[in-house]
C-alpha cells in the first residue's frame, strides 16, 4: 500500500472533537501545534491541510467551546493560543459519548460482515 | 450553546468583518512561519521551507474563505456592501435622489395617512384601560333603516336585565352657561351622564370624586364634575376650586371634582353632571340617550349582543307597534358613537381610499421607475462590464433592487415623519376649532400604520428597482454588449411609459384649471365687499336651556318655551339698544353675508314655464321689521317692513335687487306673489307637501353684498334673496341678533352677556363676533383649497417634467452614433433638434389635448355662460396649453445641448 492509498479522510464533524480532544489532553495550543500533534499521533498519513483547523476553530469559539488569545510561543513567536472552556468539557464529553456509540455501532457492524 | 446566541454572535461578526479579517490574517501569517522554522529547523533551505510551509498550509485564500462562511453570514455581508454602493449612487445621482425621494416620500405620506385615516374610522381604539370592553347600545331601525337612540326605558331595562354588561349609564350632551363668578357665563356643552361612567373608565379625578350614585338620587344636591380643559381655561386651575358654587344655566351647583388631563368620555366632554334616575321619562320611546357599559369579565361582544336581542324580544311583545321593527346593537363603544353604516357600498368606499392611495403610490413608483431606468441607460456600461466579469443578471437585480430600497427608505422615513406631525397638527386644528371630535381622536400614527408603511415602502422599491432592473438585465447580455460596442444604446422606452407621461401631463392640465377656478373663487369671496359696515356690527347667536325633561325630549320646539324665548330675546334687544355705545340692534333668522342659509324651493305665481324659470332655490329669512334700517339698505322699490307686516295674515315679503335681476328678468317685482314650496320642516319628508301660502312682494332693497356671478356658486354671499317678516314667538329657533356698535363692535361683548344674564341666566350666547368674520373664514377656506390643489399640480408637473426629461436623456444617449454620423454628414442643427423634439413634443401635444378636452368637457357642461365666457374660457385653456409645452420644453433643453455638442469623431471613436 503507497502512502497515497494509506491517507485517512477525516469523517464528517469529526473535527471538532479531535481539535476538542486535543486542547483537553494538551493544554492550551495555537493552530500549527494543534496541525502537528494530529499528525504526530496519527498511524498513517492524515488528508488535512493545516488551514482546514480554522474554520473549525472560529466555530468552537464562536460556540463558546473554546477560547483564543494572543501568547509568546517559546520561540518568542506571537500565536493564537486556544484553551478548553468549561462549556467545552462539558461540550467533549457529550460528544465523546456519541461518537463511542456511533463507533460501536459501525464495529458491529463490520464484524458481522 | 443555545441556538440563538450562535445566530447572534454570527449576525454581530457579519458587521466587524475588519477586525476578524486581521485577526485572521495574523493567525495565519503566525502559523506559516511556525511552519517555515519547523521546515528549517529539519535542514531545508529557508526558500525550499517557504514554498513546503504553502504547501503544508493548503491555499491560503480559500482557507480564509472558508473561515469567513463559518465565522458570519456571507450573504448578509454581500448586503452589506450593496447597501454601502446603494447609497453611493444615491450621492453620485443627488437629481433622482432629491427628485424620486420627494415624490416617493409624498406618495408614501399620502398612503399612511389615509390608511390611518381609515383606520381610526373603521377600527377606532379607546384610549381607556381595556377600552376594547367598553361598548356602546343603540338600535338599528329595520324599517327606515336608521340607527335610532334608545330612550330611557330601554336604558333602564337594559341596566337591571343584562347580565353580560356591568357598569351600564347612559348620557345626554346639553348646553347650558357655566359662569363661575358673577354675570351670565359662557356656553359650555355638559354630559348630563350616570356615574357608572367613571368605575367603568377606570380613571380617577385629578382632584375631589367623581360622580356618584348618590348624586343620581331625587333631591341629592347639585353637583358637577369639571374636565382639567375647562378648569385650566375657566378656573385657571385652582386646585381651591372643589367645593366652590358655581352657576350652570338655572341652577347653582357645587364643584366635587377635576376629572386629569386627557379625560374627556363619553365623546369630548369636560363638564359632567349626574344623570338622575327619578328624572327619567320611563314610557319607552319618549326621549334619546346614549347608553354604554363594560363587558362582564369572559362575556364577548357576541354574548352581549344575543342577550340584548333576547330582551329586546321581551320589549317587543308588549310594545309592538314601537319595538317590532328596531334590532339592538352591541356595539365597541366607538362604533355606537362615531357609526359607520354597515352598507357593503359605505364600507367599500372607505376602503377604496387606501386603494386609491395605493394607486398613487404605484403611479409614482412608476415615474420615479423611469428615472432609475434612465440612469440604468447611462450606466449600461458599467453594467454590461460588470456582466463580463462574471456578475450573475440576479447580482446585478440585487444591487439595482437595494438601490432602490434604500432611497425607498429614506422617502419613507421622511413620508412617515411628516404623516405624524401632519396629523399631530391636524388634530391639534380640529380640537381648537368649535367642532367636537371624540376624545380617541388623537396623537401620531399608529404601529400598524408604521407597519403598513413599511410594506409600502417594500412595494415601491420594488416598483422602482425591480421594473428597470429586469428591462436592464431581461435581453441578451451578448445582443447588448454588441449593440453598445456599436454605439447604438441598446435600451428603448416603453409604450407604458409614454402613457404615463401623456397621463401626467393630462392630469396637470386639469390640476391647473380647477387651481384657476377655485384661486378666482378664493379671490371673489374676499373681493366681496357687502353695502354697510360689516366690521362695525357684532353678531350673537341666541339659544336657551329648555326646561325640565319633557321640554329637553320634545322633537320639535314647544309652544310653551318659544314664548318664553321670544320674550327673554326681545328684553335683550330692548335693553341692549338702550346701551350709549349701541346704534342699532335687530333680529333675524340669518344675517347678511352668511353663506349658508337653508335654500327653499320658491315657485313665483305667473311666470311663465321655461325662461325665467318658475322654481328655485333660494336663501330665505325672516328679519325683524328694522332689519333694512339698522344695516342701513336703501329700499329700491316699494316700502321695508313695518307693525303692519307682523300679523299672521299679512303675508308680504322683500326681496332684494338681485332676486330681481335674476328670478323676475328684471321687471317690477311689487305684488308680484311667490310662494314656499313645502312647509320649513317638510324638507326631509317623502310625501309632496302642500306648497305654503302666497306672499306679495311689498318692497324691494338693495342687494347687502352685491357683486357678479362668482365662479362658483359654493360660498358666495352674492346671491337673490327673499325676507320675511319676524314675529317673534311664531319663527324659527335659534335666532341671530345683530348690534351696530358706534365704536369696535368686539367692545358690545361684555354688555351684551352682562345683559343677557340679567334677562335670563338660561339664555346662552353662541359665537359672538364682527360680522365680517364669518367671510374671512370662507375666504381662508377657500385659498387653503387653493393651495392643496396647486400642490397637486406642481407634483403633477414635476414627475412630468422628470418623465420628459428621461425620455429625452435616453433618446440622446441612444442616438449618440446617429446624431454624429448626421453631424459629420453636414445635417443642420435645427433639423437635428426637430429630430430629438418629436417624441417628447408629441407626447406633451397628446397630454395637452387630453387635459383642454377634460376641461373643456367640465366647462362646456357646467356653464350656462354666455358665449364671450365661454371663449374668453378657450382662450384660458389654450394659454394653459402652450405654457405648459414651453414648461416641457425646458426639460429637454439639457438633453438638446448634449446632443448639439456631439462630435463625430467622439461619436464614432467606438467603431474605429
Amino acid at each position: 500500500m503507497s502512502s497515497e492509498e494509506r491517507r485517512v479522510e477525516l469523517l464528517q464533524g469529526s473535527l471538532d472533537l479531535i481539535v476538542l480532544r486535543t486542547l483537553a489532553t494538551m493544554g492550551p495550543l495555537h493552530a500549527y501545534a494543534i496541525a502537528t500533534r494530529l499528525e504526530r499521533i496519527s498511524d498513517y498519513p492524515l488528508d488535512l491541510n493545516q488551514g482546514t483547523l480554522y474554520p473549525a476553530l472560529v466555530r468552537l469559539e464562536q460556540k463558546g467551546w473554546i477560547k483564543g488569545a494572543w501568547r509568546k510561543t517559546e520561540n518568542n513567536r506571537e500565536a493564537k493560543f486556544y484553551t478548553l472552556t468549561r462549556a467545552g468539557e462539558r461540550a467533549l464529553a457529550a460528544k465523546v459519548e456519541s461518537w463511542r456509540r456511533l463507533a460501536g455501532l459501525v464495529d458491529k457492524l463490520l464484524l458481522e460482515a | 450553546m443555545s441556538h440563538v446566541r450562535l445566530f447572534l454572535r454570527r449576525l454581530a461578526a457579519s458587521f466587524h468583518r475588519r477586525r476578524a479579517e486581521a485577526d485572521l490574517a495574523r493567525e495565519i501569517d503566525a502559523h506559516l512561519h511556525l511552519l517555515e522554522e519547523n521546515f528549517i529547523a529539519q535542514g531545508m533551505p529557508p526558500e525550499e521551507a517557504r514554498y513546503a510551509a504553502r504547501r503544508a498550509f493548503g491555499n491560503v485564500e480559500h482557507t480564509k474563505e472558508l473561515q469567513r462562511d463559518a465565522r458570519s453570514f456571507p450573504w448578509l455581508a454581500g448586503w452589506a456592501m450593496e447597501l454601502r454602493l446603494g447609497v453611493r449612487m444615491l450621492v453620485r445621482y443627488p437629481g433622482l435622489t432629491v427628485v424620486g425621494g420627494l415624490a416617493m416620500a409624498f406618495a408614501i405620506l399620502v398612503g399612511a395617512g389615509l390608511f390611518e385615516v381609515v383606520k381610526r374610522a373603521t377600527h377606532p381604539a379607546l384610549p381607556l384601560p381595556d377600552g376594547e370592553e367598553i361598548v356602546g347600545l343603540t338600535y338599528w331601525d329595520r324599517a327606515e333603516n336608521v340607527r335610532k337612540r334608545p330612550s330611557s326605558y330601554d336604558f333602564l331595562r337594559w341596566r337591571e336585565e343584562l347580565a353580560t354588561l356591568r357598569d351600564v349609564g347612559a348620557f345626554r350632551v346639553l348646553q347650558r352657561n357655566l359662569a363661575a363668578g358673577a354675570g351670565a357665563g359662557e356656553p359650555v356643552m355638559v354630559a348630563q351622564i350616570s356615574a357608572a361612567a367613571f368605575r367603568m373608565t377606570r380613571v380617577p379625578p385629578l382632584l375631589g370624586r367623581a360622580l356618584v350614585e348618590a348624586d343620581e338620587k331625587a333631591g341629592s344636591p347639585e353637583v358637577l364634575v369639571l374636565g382639567h380643559r375647562l378648569w385650566q381655561t375657566r378656573f385657571d386651575g385652582d386646585r381651591a376650586v372643589v367645593g366652590r358654587a358655581v352657576r350652570l344655566g338655572g341652577i347653582q351647583a357645587t364643584v366635587v371634582g377635576v376629572m386629569p388631563e386627557g379625560f374627556a368620555f363619553p365623546v369630548d366632554d369636560n363638564l359632567w353632571i349626574p344623570l338622575r334616575s327619578a328624572e327619567l321619562v320611563r314610557e319607552p320611546g319618549r326621549d334619546a340617550l346614549l347608553v354604554f357599559g363594560r363587558l362582564a369579565p369572559g362575556a364577548t361582544l357576541r354574548q352581549a349582543q344575543a342577550e340584548a336581542e333576547w330582551v329586546a324580544a321581551r320589549v317587543a311583545a308588549g310594545f309592538p307597534d314601537r319595538y317590532a321593527h328596531l334590532a339592538p346593537q352591541v356595539l365597541p363603544f366607538a362604533n355606537s358613537i362615531v357609526w359607520l353604516s354597515p352598507d357593503l357600498f359605505v364600507r367599500a368606499g372607505i376602503h377604496s381610499v387606501n386603494a386609491f392611495a395605493l394607486l398613487f403610490l404605484v403611479l409614482v413608483c412608476g415615474n420615479v421607475a423611469l428615472l432609475v431606468f434612465t440612469r440604468a441607460a447611462t450606466r449600461e456600461r458599467e453594467i454590461l462590464v460588470r456582466t463580463a466579469l462574471g456578475g450573475t443578471r440576479g447580482r446585478i437585480l440585487a444591487q439595482l433592487v437595494v438601490e432602490a430600497l434604500v432611497l425607498a427608505a429614506l422617502a419613507a422615513s421622511l413620508g412617515l415623519a411628516a404623516a405624524d406631525a401632519l396629523l399631530k397638527a391636524a388634530v391639534e386644528a380640529m380640537r381648537a376649532g368649535p367642532d367636537r371630535w371624540p376624545f380617541w381622536f388623537t396623537g401620531g400614527l399608529s404601529p400598524a400604520t408604521a407597519l403598513y408603511a413599511a410594506a409600502l415602502t417594500m412595494l415601491a422599491a420594488c416598483i422602482v428597482g425591480v421594473v428597470p432592473g429586469l428591462k436592464v438585465v431581461g435581453r441578451r447580455m451578448s445582443d447588448r454588449l454588441r449593440q453598445s460596442s456599436a454605439g447604438g444604446g441598446g435600451l428603448r422606452m416603453g409604450g407604458v411609459w409614454t402613457g404615463l407621461i401623456v397621463a401626467q401631463i393630462a392630469a396637470t392640465v386639469v390640476f391647473s384649471a380647477a387651481a384657476y377656478v377655485v384661486h378666482r373663487q378664493a379671490a371673489y369671496i374676499a373681493s366681496v365687499k357687502p353695502v354697510f359696515p360689516a366690521a362695525n356690527y357684532l353678531s350673537v347667536r341666541l339659544e336657551m336651556d329648555p326646561e325640565g325633561p319633557a321640554e329637553e325630549a320634545a322633537e320639535t320646539v314647544p309652544e310653551r318655551f318659544r314664548r318664553r324665548y321670544a320674550a327673554a330675546v326681545l328684553e335683550l334687544k330692548r335693553r341692549l339698544s338702550a346701551e350709549a355705545a349701541v346704534a342699532g340692534v335687530t333680529l333675524a333668522e340669518w344675517l347678511p353675508l352668511a353663506a349658508t342659509t337653508d335654500p327653499r324651493a320658491i315657485e313665483v305665481e305667473g311666470a311663465a314655464p321655461g325662461e325665467p324659470p318658475s322654481r328655485w332655490r333660494i336663501g330665505a329669512s325672516a328679519v325683524a321689521p328694522d332689519y333694512f334700517e339698522v344695516f342701513q339698505v336703501p329700499v329700491l322699490a316699494g316700502r321695508a317692513f313695518d307693525s303692519r307686516d307682523l300679523t299672521e295674515s299679512a303675508g308680504t315679503a322683500v326681496v332684494n335687487n338681485l332676486f330681481v335681476d335674476r328670478i323676475l328678468g328684471g321687471r317690477n317685482a311689487i305684488g308680484r306673489r311667490i310662494r314656499y314650496e313645502s312647509p320649513k320642516d317638510a324638507g326631509q319628508s317623502p310625501s309632496p307637501a302642500q306648497p305654503g301660502p302666497w306672499l306679495e312682494i311689498v318692497g324691494v332693497v338693495r342687494d347687502l353684498a352685491p357683486g357678479r356671478p362668482a365662479p362658483l356658486n359654493l360660498d358666495n354671499p352674492a346671491q337673490p334673496r327673499l325676507y320675511v317678516p319676524l314675529s317673534p314667538g311664531r319663527e324659527s329657533y335659534p335666532l341671530y341678533l345683530a348690534a351696530r356698535a358706534r365704536t369696535d363692535p368686539e367692545s358690545l361683548a361684555p354688555a351684551l352677556r352682562r345683559i343677557a344674564g340679567a334677562v335670563s341666566p338660561t339664555l346662552r350666547l353662541h359665537d359672538i363676533q364682527p360680522l365680517d368674520s364669518a367671510t374671512g373664514e370662507d375666504a381662508r377656506f377657500w385659498r387653503i383649497f387653493t393651495n392643496l390643489i396647486l400642490l397637486g399640480s406642481a407634483i403633477a408637473l414635476a414627475l412630468s417634467l422628470a418623465g420628459i426629461y428621461s425620455v429625452m436623456s435616453v433618446t440622446v444617449s441612444r442616438r449618440t452614433r446617429e446624431i454624429g454620423v448626421r453631424v459629420a454628414l453636414g445635417a443642420p442643427a435645427p433639423r437635428l433638434v426637430a429630430g430629438i423634439f418629436r417624441q417628447p413634443f408629441l407626447q406633451v401635444a397628446a397630454g395637452v389635448m387630453v387635459g383642454c378636452v377634460l376641461v373643456g368637457g367640465v366647462v362646456a357642461a357646467a356653464s350656462s355662460g354666455s358665449g364671450a365666457a365661454l371663449a374668453r374660457n378657450a382662450a384660458l385653456l389654450l394659454a394653459c396649453g402652450i405654457a405648459m409645452m414651453a414648461v416641457c420644453a425646458l426639460a429637454c433643453i439639457g438633453p438638446v445641448l448634449r446632443a448639439l455638442r456631439v462630435q463625430p469623431a467622439e461619436a464614432l471613436k467606438d467603431d474605429v
